[in-house]
């Protein structure tokens, strides 16, 4: 009887093995959808954060004054991380400024770049290679006139059920010239992590 | 495995005997049936949304109801919209008819006058726990000047679970 039970035991194991395998998939996803992981900062955080800032710039009153007849000339200083996780900033300000860029009412100057542009012009204008009246002059470039610049802070709270963080991203338009903060905005998100009853 | 099914050479003779008996018959179908029940089971993705309107059309004649036992539990219950800095404006005010949280996701897209897309593919879902009952207006800004049509999606936030089939 013993053996009949270990048997049969071993039997279902096998039949239970074989028809719930966990087989790996790959798949393309969908880069905009609401991704939910786990609570960590993630792609959904970054487009909300990025789209609402970008949102709220480009409606405010102020803005609508400065770029009623041009287009003002910004730089991204950089957003400071706060957070005790790892997040890459830069990430964040590369989709405000693209986002700012492409509606058409901005300009931005690209201070990240300065060396290799800075190595170009030398190249033009010292190395003998490039026609003199063909190369590129030093002392034309155009200075911002904006600094954009921002922070980001969370609070982390978790208990044995659950894990709560919150996350507020500010950032802030300065004028450079008089110093004054012309536009400031935050945004938040608050992501919770509990234990769910899975439903049959 | 296979070194425990070698430890019982008479593993197959046995079967055959225990096979006869109701008991073991009754445990190995109920285990096939749960077996065979057991799959991944894709997430719904379909939901409640709009088809391309334009500033000041009524946007009741333009809802669509792609799955309905979402839109049983919500209704987009107004669409406003406006120019502001040159840039079409949309405030979409979504009501919960039902008494759970719904954790929603939705997204906008934005058409040219010639009815082209707009930044194809780089309308963010936004999430939005909408609360019982809980009427929430959120807002839409086109991302450039061009911007004459919109299009508004609502669905669920995609969870998928290992469950045994419906």
């Amino acid at each position: 009887m013993n053996k009949l039970i270990m048997i049969t035991s071993v039997a279902l194991t096998l039949t239970l093995v074989a028809g719930c395998t966990n087989k790996s998939v790959v798949r393309y996803g969908d880069a905009n959808a609401v991704e939910t992981t786990n609570i960590d900062f993630g792609s959904t955080d970054l487009q909300k954060v990025a789209g609402e800032m970008t949102d709220s710039l480009l409606v405010s009153p102020v803005i609508g004054t400065l770029t009623a007849n041009n287009r003002p000339i910004l730089f991204v200083e950089s957003i400071k991380n706060k957070t005790s996780e790892h997040i890459d900033t830069e990430s964040i300000t590369d989709s405000i400024s693209t986002k700012l860029l492409r509606s058409g009412k901005f300009r931005f100057v690209d201070m990240s770049r300065v060396a290799a542009a800075r190595k170009q012009l030398d190249y033009q204008q010292s190395s003998g290679m490039v026609d003199p009246s063909k190369a590129m002059q030093f002392g034309k470039q155009v200075g911002a006139q904006y600094m954009l610049y921002g922070n980001l802070a969370s609070i982390v709270k978790s208990n044995q059920d659950q894990s709560d963080v919150y996350y507020k991203f500010t950032l802030r338009l300065m004028d450079l010239e008089s110093g004054l903060v012309e536009w400031a905005d935050e945004t938040e998100i608050r992501k919770t992590k509990g234990k769910e009853f899975v439903s049959w | 495995m296979k070194k425990q099914t070698k430890q019982h050479p008479s593993t197959t003779a046995f079967n055959a005997v225990s096979l006869t008996k109701p008991v073991t018959l009754i445990v190995l179908l109920s285990a096939m049936l749960i077996v065979t029940g057991c799959k991944n089971i894709p997430p719904v993705t379909s939901g409640v949304g709009t088809d391309q309107i334009a500033p000041g059309q009524k946007f009741e004649k333009h809802l669509q109801v792609d799955n309905p036992d979402l839109g049983k539990k919500l209704h987009i219950s107004d669409i406003r919209s406006r120019t502001n800095n040159d840039l079409l404006e949309i405030n979409l005010s979504l009501t919960s008819t039902y008494k759970k949280t719904l954790h929603l996701q939705y997204q906008f897209t934005w058409f040219d006058k010639d009815g082209f897309i707009i930044e194809a593919g780089k309308s963010p879902w936004q999430p939005l726990d909408l609360h019982g009952m809980q009427t929430a207006t959120v807002p839409g800004l086109a991302p450039t000047t061009k911007a004459a049509t919109f299009k508004i999606y609502i669905r669920e936030v995609a969870e998928q679970y290992f469950k045994f089939a419906d």
